[in-house]
């Protein structure tokens, strides 16, 4: 078990920039996924870490050691590739002892943790069997427990599950967890899926274009985005970013939003004093928008149109225009709304996010 | 485990191009070809067939007529020709045979492997123009190079050595091999070496235990070639190795040509059979080996 550090680490494939001047500590033990949309850098970062790349700046550090020019055999971590990338003219038992008998192990040895892994994972009845023969779990699971077999000092994963059905994902991200908990192996974990990011990480990793935007737990990644693309990125459905304006009312820093004047106070109001004039985007999270009755309390209201209803059950997504912008909010089951019909909603000022429209920085 | 379907895994009927309603205008062209195209393209096979086949009628017949001639001649059932064949050297000559097609095939099997990998997967400088000149070089005819071998095998006293002799019968073979085997190495996908390399696998394990056998095909198809490339060799070991307990087959036939300024047909037609018999053997185990089994099926992929 070990650490994991990357210090300033930039990539470039002939003078295109894949990761850009990254910086990420994983602590020992820790789950760290990193994720973002295709095209992020994610994998390349995870592929440096592997020594299937080397950084073109900066260093890369496991148990403290710099690993840049130790090649991927000395690094001792262990892989799950998204095509598993099983050896086809090798049974599953040999697929699993693979590395165990490069590394020369006693044969006793090899038999009995395969077996054992085998059995942990719910694969001892197929160990006679070709990966052509195996369904997508299971192969998933043969590719997992090679890396177990590996006892490293690090996991890295990288898209494991992106090719398995939507129960199976279910049922694997669970079993993930559980063999995390169960071998507290420092794992960096590579998934464009935001929920497996939340449901997984102990601290997740969230890069775009090659830089890394914010590294929090995932509730906090939630509830408190460093910018506007995390905000975005980060729940579904989506945030709703609305363009603003501050402006100023007397001394009161105030943002016009819609159709309402949010005063603001406190910290964000002495950053808004600053910025008469300047735009802002405002997030509101799709459940802190409240359907309410019209002209009531205090709250910012506004009053729009149902333009769509998705009811999924356990709660339905109602979209609302007001004026040119599209809220999308997260109402009970059974609202009784019918579309084309007014609504007013309301939120808690408290809650809405204030985003530098120029810079994306978060504001308060 | 319950079996899963697998995204990217759709059914292929969807897509196919093919219009099987009776009616359209490809149906009724296969229905109403006129019956006289068919006779005449029959005809054709069967006159190509009979060019083909009657030599090889001639070899069985003669080989076991002991007064054979050029011509056809009515079934005998001797063995008086093989027997002098073999007085004539025909087991030696083909255990020669043996041995310069056997090096040379794995002399050029494993130059070609080594560096068809290196080929498909490290940067070497110049690639693209590497390649063209290694497929200039398969169609270089081997005479050219023959007189400067020749002299180099002089000088270094190289000559009259049945292994230099296949050494250089293996390098004839080397160009093509590399380009066949580069390309079956292009087509393994890189995960698998990288998979085997953080489980510990240095260059060679990697290409021991992963990509040799996933090319093992490919191998064996470039083996066979080879091998069938230097069991017909003539002129390289005419020239290379002319001391005459190394004649291979090849060589060896042309002494029933010559041999008292008259041929004998019967022997010959003996040795000729005697000489293909391996040749036949390797393409039987090739076939078996080469129908369809070059595939990563679940390796990668859902």
């Amino acid at each position: 078990m070990a650490t994991i550090s990357l210090e300033g680490v930039t990539k470039s494939f002939k003078g295109k920039t894949a990761v850009q001047d990254v910086d990420l500590e994983v602590a020992d033990g820790q789950f760290m996924i990193i994720v973002g949309p295709s095209g992020c850098g994610k994998t390349t970062t995870l592929r440096m870490l592997a020594g299937f790349e080397k950084p073109t700046q900066g260093q890369v550090r496991i148990g403290g050691k710099v690993m840049n020019d130790v090649p991927p055999k000395d690094r001792d971590v262990a892989m799950v590739f998204q095509n598993y990338a099983l050896l086809p003219h090798l049974t599953v038992e040999k697929n699993l002892s693979f590395g165990m008998r490069i590394r020369r192990e006693p044969r006793k040895a090899i038999e009995r943790e395969v077996r054992a892994v085998a059995e942990m994972l719910g694969i001892a009845s197929l160990l006679g069997r070709k990966p052509a023969e195996l369904s997508g779990g299971e192969r998933q699971r043969v590719a997992l427990g090679r890396a177990l077999l590996r006892k490293p000092q690090a996991f890295l994963l990288d898209e494991p599950l992106s090719n398995l059905d939507a129960a199976l994902r279910a049922q694997m991200r669970f079993e993930l967890k559980r063999i995390h908990a169960q071998f507290p192996v420092t794992t960096v974990y590579v998934t464009h899926d935001q929920v497996e990011a939340m449901t997984m990480a102990d601290q997740i990793a969230l890069m775009n274009e090659g830089r890394l935007q914010q590294v929090a737990p995932p509730e906090r990644l939630y509830s408190e985005p460093s910018n506007a693309f995390v905000a975005g990125f980060i729940g579904s459905p989506k945030i709703n970013l609305v363009p603003a304006t501050v402006l100023r009312d007397g001394e009161q820093p105030v943002i016009s939003l819609l159709s309402c004047r949010v005063p603001v106070n406190g910290d964000l109001g002495s950053v808004l004093q600053r910025m008469d004039g300047d735009a802002v985007t405002i997030g509101l999270r799709p459940e802190e928008i409240q359907p309410c009755p019209a002209g009531s309390n205090g709250r910012p209201a506004f009053q729009g149109l149902v333009e769509l209803i998705e009811p999924l059950g356990s709660e339905t997504h109602v979209s609302v225009r007001v004026g040119e912008e599209i809220l999308i909010c997260r109402f009970p089951p059974r609202s009784g709304l019918e579309t084309g019909a007014t609504i007013n909603v309301q939120f808690d000022p408290q809650q809405m996010k204030v985003f530098d429209t120029a810079s994306g920085l978060r504001l308060g | 485990m319950t079996s899963t379907s697998l995204p990217g895994q759709l059914p292929d009927a969807t897509d196919s191009p093919v219009d099987t309603r009776p009616g359209r205008p490809a149906a009724r062209r296969v229905r109403g070809e006129p019956g006289g195209h068919k006779i005449i393209v029959s005809v054709i096979m069967a006159v190509l067939g009979m060019a083909f086949l009657l030599p090889l009628v001639w070899l069985i017949l003669a080989a076991l007529n002991p007064h054979a001639t050029s011509g056809l001649s009515s079934p005998a059932f001797s063995l008086d020709n093989f027997r002098a064949a073999f007085q004539a050297g025909a087991g030696r000559a083909i255990a020669n045979s043996l041995y310069l097609a056997g090096v040379s095939t794995v002399v050029a099997t494993v130059v070609s492997t080594l560096a068809g990998y290196v080929l498909s997967r490290h940067y070497v400088p110049l690639k693209g123009l590497l390649l063209v000149g290694v497929i200039f070089l398969t169609g270089l005819p081997v005479t050219l190079l023959l007189i400067p071998i020749y002299q180099i095998f002089v000088k270094i006293n190289w000559l009259n050595s049945p292994f230099y002799t296949s050494l250089v019968l293996g390098a004839t073979s080397v160009p093509f091999a590399i380009w066949l085997l580069k390309n079956f190495i292009d087509q393994v996908p890189r995960d698998f070496e990288e998979a085997a390399a953080v489980e510990g696998s240095g260059q060679f394990q990697i290409l021991l235990r992963v990509v040799v056998p996933l090319i093992m095909p490919g191998i064996l198809v470039s083996a066979i070639l080879t091998f069938i490339n230097s069991w017909g060799a003539f002129l390289i070991p005419l020239v290379l190795d002319s001391s005459p307990g190394d004649t291979p087959g090849a060589v060896g036939i042309y002494e029933f040509i010559t041999a008292n300024g008259q041929v004998q047909f019967g022997p010959l037609a003996a040795y000729g059979i005697l000489f293909s018999v391996p040749v036949i053997i390797m393409y039987i185990i090739s076939s078996r080996w080469l129908s369809g089994s070059f595939s990563f099926a679940g390796g990668v992929k859902g």
